[in-house]
Order: structure tokens, then sequence, then C-alpha cells
């Protein structure tokens, strides 16, 4: 899905003084491309991928999303969002609750099943686990199974890998790839890890400290599969993480 | 469970030198039955008209019972209507305000005139009694669901409906045995009371007898059959507590 952000403001009225989270954003996002965004911490990217959810209205300026707004988008249940926490339902086990997200959206998910899901997140001896029984980042990994499990159409992942060991995150990051080369949607990944952003990515936006403004855009044009020893790789590294290093 | 049954050995442990003083005390200072009457004259009581007492506190027990449930259904079934039209929620409360306001002991004679000595009045007193703390703590239960479940929701467009059922309502469960552990001891008070304003039988009924008879040791058996019943139904629902809202407060 093509996304077009236009001159995007955002700020919240929580105190007397209202705190401006987003400054300025445009940006055009291609249909079927894996855009991450890197920033420092608090520095909006959630709120971004918010507003690209259709969770929260923006001040001023617009978001696009195939000429749609982002609810109108969500109502039609093109849109797959993740949080930064797992936000799992207590009640339910692993397998119920990676089920529920199919069955909340029947006319959107990927044909994929739960359980093909739950064996690639490694969860399947633990289907029948409640989450509270599982670890930090095996919840993540069931989070990570029920967002993947719908809408081919976009991905808003907010961290996904953001407690995960790097063994993990390694392997997922492969499984992620093989999902979005198979049905092809437009990825917004949200992250603070620069090596994950171009392991995955074909784009890296880099964000300002609050309020947010676009630093940079990198494209990534490392054939893939990537890995750490390609040519190429280190020097992507070293560039964006100069341009974090002028805020940081 | 072994901790639970610790608890009972240690309560024991303090009760048991307080029965005995008591027994002591009544036995040396020579205290008449009809003020004070010992341990042993309670429990001798209690044996001897075991039948009755028991035939009482199942009336009783069966009162409070089914007015708690009346009062549980009726108030969880406001609440789970506040929760699809929340627009209604100030004027159901203004009217449930006003009922919890009104002295419900107070309307029991009436009720007892209207519906005579039979079970149906107390019913009715302790369904008006325990409606009220059932629909405040199932309203904030339904109110009280994690933001960021909600928001996965919303990021579905999930209707209102699947989110009350899904989330909101599983979400209130934990509230709803918070809202049972107030109600029930109130059921107890509200079948005895009703029970005083005239009744064909139950424990209400046999400690009114024994007032008027000043017939004490019958008293403190009832009461004591009250205590224990609002023990059972209590630790009744805090075992059904942990098997359904077991999310809350793991063991492991």
């Amino acid at each position: 899905m093509e996304i077009k952000i236009n001159h995007l403001y955002h700020s919240f009225n929580q105190q007397a003084e209202p705190v401006q989270a987003l400054e300025d954003i445009s940006l055009d996002l291609v249909s079927g491309g894996f855009t991450a965004i890197v920033g420092p911490s608090g520095c909006g990217k959630s709120t971004l991928l918010r507003l690209l959810a259709g969770l929260l209205q923006p001040t001023s300026g617009s978001i696009l999303i195939d000429g749609a707004l982002p609810g109108q988008a969500a109502a039609r249940k093109q849109i797959s969002w993740m949080a930064q926490s797992p936000a799992l339902l207590p009640w339910y086990t692993v397998y119920k609750n990676v089920e529920l997200a199919r069955e909340v959206n029947p006319q959107n998910h990927n044909g994929t099943t739960p359980k093909q899901l739950l064996e690639m997140m490694d969860l399947l001896d633990f289907a029948d686990a409640y989450p509270h029984q599982l670890s930090g980042g095996m919840q993540q990994r069931a989070a990570l199974a029920r967002a993947l499990s719908l809408a081919p159409r976009l991905w808003l992942m907010d961290e996904p890998f953001a407690s995960l060991d790097a063994l993990t995150r390694e392997e997922l990051g492969r499984e992620v790839l093989q999902l979005w080369a198979q049905f092809k949607p437009t990825v917004v990944w949200v992250t603070h890890n620069i090596h994950e952003a171009v392991l995955l990515a074909d784009r890296v936006v880099v964000l300002s400290r609050r309020p947010a403004e676009v630093l940079d855009d990198f494209h990534i044009s490392l054939p893939r599969p990537r890995s750490e020893l390609q040519s190429g790789y280190q020097t992507t590294v070293q560039k964006i993480r100069s341009s974090l290093g002028i805020v940081l | 469970m072994k901790e639970r049954s610790k608890d009972g050995i240690h309560a024991a442990w303090i009760l048991l030198p307080i029965l005995l003083g008591w027994e002591l005390i009544v036995v040396l200072a020579q205290i008449p039955v009809y003020i004070l009457p010992a341990p042993s004259q309670v429990i001798f009581s209690l044996t001897t008209r075991l039948p009755e007492f028991t035939h009482a506190a199942l009336i009783t027990g069966g009162e409070a019972l089914a007015g708690l449930i009346l009062g549980f259904i009726t108030g969880a079934a406001t609440a789970l209507g506040l929760g699809i039209w929340p627009r209604l929620e100030r004027s159901i409360m203004t009217i449930a305000i006003f009922i919890k306001s009104t002295p419900i002991v107070a309307v029991a004679p009436l009720l007892t005139i209207w519906f005579g000595f039979g079970i149906l009045p107390k019913i009715i007193i302790t369904g008006l009694m325990t409606f009220f703390p059932v629909l405040v703590n199932v309203l904030s239960g339904l109110h009280a669901a994690d933001p960021a479940l909600l928001d996965v929701f919303h990021s579905w467009k999930a209707s209102r409906r699947e989110i009350l059922w899904y989330v909101r309502i599983p979400a209130a469960a934990p509230y709803v045995f918070a809202a049972l552990k107030v109600s029930g001891p109130l059921a107890f008070i509200g079948a005895v009371v009703a029970e005083w304003t005239g009744a064909s039988g139950g424990l209400g009924r046999t400690m009114w007898m024994a007032y008027t008879n000043l017939n004490l040791p019958i008293l403190f058996a009832a009461v004591s059959l009250l205590a224990g019943l609002g023990m059972l139904l209590f630790s009744g629902l805090t075992l059904l507590e942990k098997k359904m809202v077991f999310w809350m407060n793991p063991e492991t």
C-alpha cells in the first residue's frame, strides 16, 4: 500500500503546555517497501506508528494510505499493528491469542495458520500455555505471531524485536523477510537497532530527538540475503550511526 | 491449600484459649445464663436441637444465596447494559444510588406485609442489598481493561460487542469476585433482618424467638451458625476465584 505522509504535526495536550511529538514529517512510502524508522528513544517513533494505525488523530497534516485515511484503511482490515508491549490477552492461551486475531479479522488473514506461525516463532510447545507462564521474549514472539497472521497489506511494527536476544532476533528477521517476500506487504518497522534496520529494510528513515523531524533518509541497496560480513554493510551502518550521532 | 489448613490451625490455637477463658469466667463469676451463656451451653443447645438448627440454616442460607444470585444477575446485567449504552450511565446510576440510599432494612416490614411470611420478601431484600455493590464493581471492572489490549482491538477496528466479549468482560472478572465477596456477608444480613420482621422459619426467626424468651444459648448458637455460613460462602468464592481468575496472582 502506498503511504503519503504530508507535513504531519502531532502534539499531546497532557500538561498545561502541549508537548510537540512530531514536527513537519513528510514521507512517501512505496507499496511493498520495507521501511525502517530509527531514532533516539522517546523521539516519537511510536506516535508516528499510532497515527498510521489510526489510533491517534494528527494535530495537523495528513496521512493517506492508498488515498484513504488510516481509520478507513483500518476499517477495511488492511492494517496489522504491533505495539511495543506484547498486549496478549491473559485469559487466553497462546494459541487462542493468535487465533483470535483471525476471528476478529476474518476477511484479512494471509493463509498462515496459528500453528505454522507458532512453529515459526518456536512456540509450538507453548501453544496451550497462558501468557503469564511465558518469559518476556516469548510473549513478544507470541505477539509477533499474532501480528504476522494478519493483513498482508500493511504491517506497522513497533520495536517487535526489542526484548529478544541477538540469536532469536537474527532467526526471526529471516522469517519476517520470508513472509514479506511471500505477501509483499508494505512494512513500517520501528527500531532503535541500526543493525536490525540495515539487515531488514530497503529504506531507513532517521528521526531526530523530540520533536521528531526527518534527519536522513537512506536507501539500502545491499543485495539480499544480507549479512554483517557483506561488503558495504559496515559503511551503511556507519553512515546511519553518524547521522544519528548528530543528535546523540 | 496447605497454607490454608495451617491458617485454620493457627486460628484454632488463638480461639481455643479465648473460649476456655470465657467458660472459666462464666463458671467462676457465676454469670447467669440469660446474661452470658458459657460456650459449653451454646454447644449443648446446638447439638440437642441440631435438626431444627439445620433446617433454619438451610432456609436462611437458601434465602441469602437466592437473593445474592438475584442481586448479582440484575447488577451485572445492568452494568453490561451500561457497557453497551454508556449514555444511560448517569440516569441509571441516579436510580441505583436512590435504591442504595434507601435504608433497605426499613423497607423490610413493608415487603413482609406485601409478600407474606414466606421466603420471597427475604430474597427481594437480599437482592436489593447486593444489587448496588455488584453494579458498581462490575461497572468499574468493565472500565478497567488494560489500555494496551484495547489498543490492539482498536487497531483491528473490532466492534464494541467484540471488545466487550473478548476484553472487557474477562477483565471485569476480578472485580466480579470482589463484588461477590462484599455482597456475600450483606446477603446474610439482608436475609436475617428480613426474617426479624416476620418469618415462618430461618435463623433470623430462631434468633428472634430466642431473644423474646431470653434464651441466650440459642441466640449465640444461631449467631455462630450464621458466622459459619458466611465463612463457608466466602471460602467457596475464594476457591472459585482462584479457578476462574487464574491469571491474577498465579502460583508459579
